[in-house]
């Protein structure tokens, strides 16, 4: 079996699963948040009216789309929300001032283990594969349904394997990697509701920032998780916030493979996807020079301490160009606190970055630097669709906090192997 | 459910839950009536206004590849559809949060192959859920669909995910399901 049939396996108390069966998985967290969560805990009243959540630690509570409310109605809304999650005396309740990202805050404070089912109200639930985890994203009432009965129903999905081989080449990121294989596979194209599963050296090398980005944007390929075993680096990064037991589970040599790709990292240099479509990917090289106004570093994918130090090692006693307005948004309030005592944040601001507090941002175009009409921008987030961030009269190009760190500087796209 | 007959609105192929449901409605409490007011809204000007795509009165939408993506995991798309009377929706492909929403409401979210490719908007479609048939009765022609898995079929036959969770938790059978 894979990890993914294992672990379907395992927590719907089976010795084995195949690939299209039909399972109800024990969930080890539900996570909703701000935007949606209201609607779930109403769902979850019409199905226990004596109000009983199967474990209230293992429902996790977050505002990030909304915060701080850039609006009269969204104030409103957050407080509803926060009237919501009081009621039920939710220890894990992630507000303004402890705040982050909802998936960011899911590993990051040990909320999804390997070998576990977490699922959110969230398509980028997909990031907890990083762990070794099945990550999910689901709507209201499968959140509603799992919060009072703590089962989930899922269809066994088909897995598709990429092995990465090769050498990191300097300012190479995860985010180049993902983008590659976005360009490779298509957008929602054939690795609709498959299994992915990230194996090999170049994947083992990578830390669980790195690995969250990748596992991250799987929901961008379509596919139902991404996931990589856990590791002695797994381990490390959990055991201090660790909350309940895990399960090291693995892929047997002999598990069956809906297709298995291989990947060599060593040739892999900056990557892009230009405006409108996350699939129409090209090396940096193809665009250099290309003008932008704005740049943003932030988001589930890309908003972490690694991050951000990779910025400030490019930034380091330069400046941003006069043109370019950058605004970047730590995915979490450890994520902003870490980066404030390394010094990473000194050095952004001194080169004339905009530093916000943490929160999902202009990512859905909700607030903190929404795009305007005519706008060209720069991001290290998600996704680049007409109208993602605002303004359906702006151009979104993604790719890595490297890419955009070092273009920042010249105010057009620069690889930034040719700028250090 | 056995035979449905009805207009078929052909839409193209990645018709995104955000266009299908604008920004501004997805916190809006859920209900197939109110959501099908401005269902569609983002997709065609045509849907542009307050109850156009229910005064359409279709039945199926036909749809290419990828219907419903773009990663939104609000349910408001589907009880938007069920709220304007559609009945079935048949496309080349789904993106997999609202293929889950469908079935938890129990719309027929159904796989055919090319079928977008041979119908128009307005032609007049049968579809035989039990067999998996859908005729275009407009040109005559026949598709075949991906069978409906018997849990799919439960769940529509409870009125939908909600429903059949509720009679499994009275009557204590709930912690069977696995
Ligand atoms: S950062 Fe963007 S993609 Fe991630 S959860 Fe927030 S809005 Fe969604």
């Amino acid at each position: 079996m894979t990890i993914t049939e294992k672990i379907m396996a395992f927590n719907s108390g089976r010795s084995s699963v195949v690939p299209g069966q039909l399972v109800w998985a024990n969930v080890h967290t539900v996570m909703t948040m701000d935007y949606l969560g209201k609607q779930c805990f109403s769902a979850f009243e019409s199905l226990s009216p004596e109000k009983k959540l199967f474990d209230k630690d293992r429902v996790i509570c977050v505002s990030d789309h909304l915060i701080p409310p850039p609006s009269e109605q969204f104030a409103t809304m957050l407080n509803e929300w926060r009237e919501t999650v009081r009621k039920y005396d939710i220890p894990y309740f992630y507000d303004l001032g402890r705040q982050g990202i909802a998936h960011q805050l899911m590993v990051e404070q040990g909320h999804v283990l390997p070998g576990k089912v977490s699922i959110g109200t969230d398509s980028h639930a997909n990031t907890y594969g990083a762990v070794g985890a099945i990550g999910n994203a689901i709507g209201v009432t499968d959140a509603a349904i799992a919060m009072a009965t703590g089962k989930c129903w899922f269809r066994v999905p088909e897995s598709v394997k990429f092995i990465v081989t090769g050498e990191w080449q300097p300012w190479v990121m995860a985010k180049d990697l993902s983008l590659h294989i976005m360009g490779m596979m298509h957008w929602n194209g054939h690795l609709i509701y498959k299994a992915l599963e990230f194996a090999g050296p170049a994947i083992e090398s990578l830390g669980i920032a790195g690995r969250m980005t990748l596992c991250n944007m799987t929901v961008d390929l379509g596919a139902k998780n991404g996931i990589i075993a856990p590791d002695d680096t797994t381990i490390e990064f959990l055991r201090p916030v660790q909350k309940g037991e895990w399960a090291m589970l693995k892929s047997d040599a002999d598990a069956n493979y809906d297709a298995i790709y291989e990947v060599d990292v060593t040739n892999l240099g900056p990557t892009i996807s230009l405006p409108d479509k996350l699939d129409d990917v090209v090396p940096v090289e193809k665009v250099i020079g290309t003008k932008f106004n704005k740049a943003f570093v932030g988001t589930c994918t890309n908003g972490r301490t690694e991050d951000f130090a990779i910025m400030a090692s490019i930034l380091r006693d330069k400046q941003i160009h006069r043109n370019v307005n950058m605004v970047c948004i730590p995915a979490s309030q450890s994520v902003y606190l870490e980066c404030i005592q390394k010094g990473y944040f000194e050095i952004l601001i001194k080169a004339g970055a905009a530093i916000e507090t943490p929160s999902c941002g202009p990512c859905a175009g909700i607030h903190t630097g929404v795009a305007g009409d005519g706008d060209i921008i720069l991001s290290a987030g998600n996704r680049n669709m007409k109208g993602r961030m605002g303004s359906k009269n702006a151009k979104i190009y993604l790719t890595s906090p490297a890419v955009v760190a070092a273009s920042a500087i010249r105010g057009e796209i620069t690889d930034p192997r040719f700028e250090n | 459910m056995a035979i449905i007959k009805g207009k078929a609105w052909v839409a193209k192929n990645y018709v995104m839950s955000f266009d299908m449901v604008l920004q501004k409605y997805w916190t809006s409490p859920i209900n197939p009536a109110e959501n099908a007011k401005w269902v569609m809204a983002g997709v065609s000007e045509e849907f542009n206004s307050e109850n156009a795509f229910v005064r359409a009165a279709f039945t199926f939408i036909v749809a290419g590849h990828n219907f419903a993506g773009g990663g939104k995991s609000i349910e408001h798309c589907v009880t938007g559809l069920v709220g304007a009377g559609i009945q079935a929706v048949f496309a080349t492909s789904f993106a997999r949060l609202q293929f889950r929403n469908a079935i938890n409401y129990g719309l027929p979210f159904i796989t055919s192959k090319d079928i977008n490719l041979s119908c128009e908007t307005g032609d007049i479609l049968e579809y035989d859920s039990d067999n998996g048939f859908i005729k275009n009765l407009t040109n005559g022609k026949v598709f075949s669909s991906v069978p409906v898995a018997p849990f799919v079929a439960e769940v529509a036959a409870s009125g939908g995910l909600m429903n059949f969770v509720r009679q499994k938790m009275a009557d204590g059978t709930i912690h069977e399901l696995h």
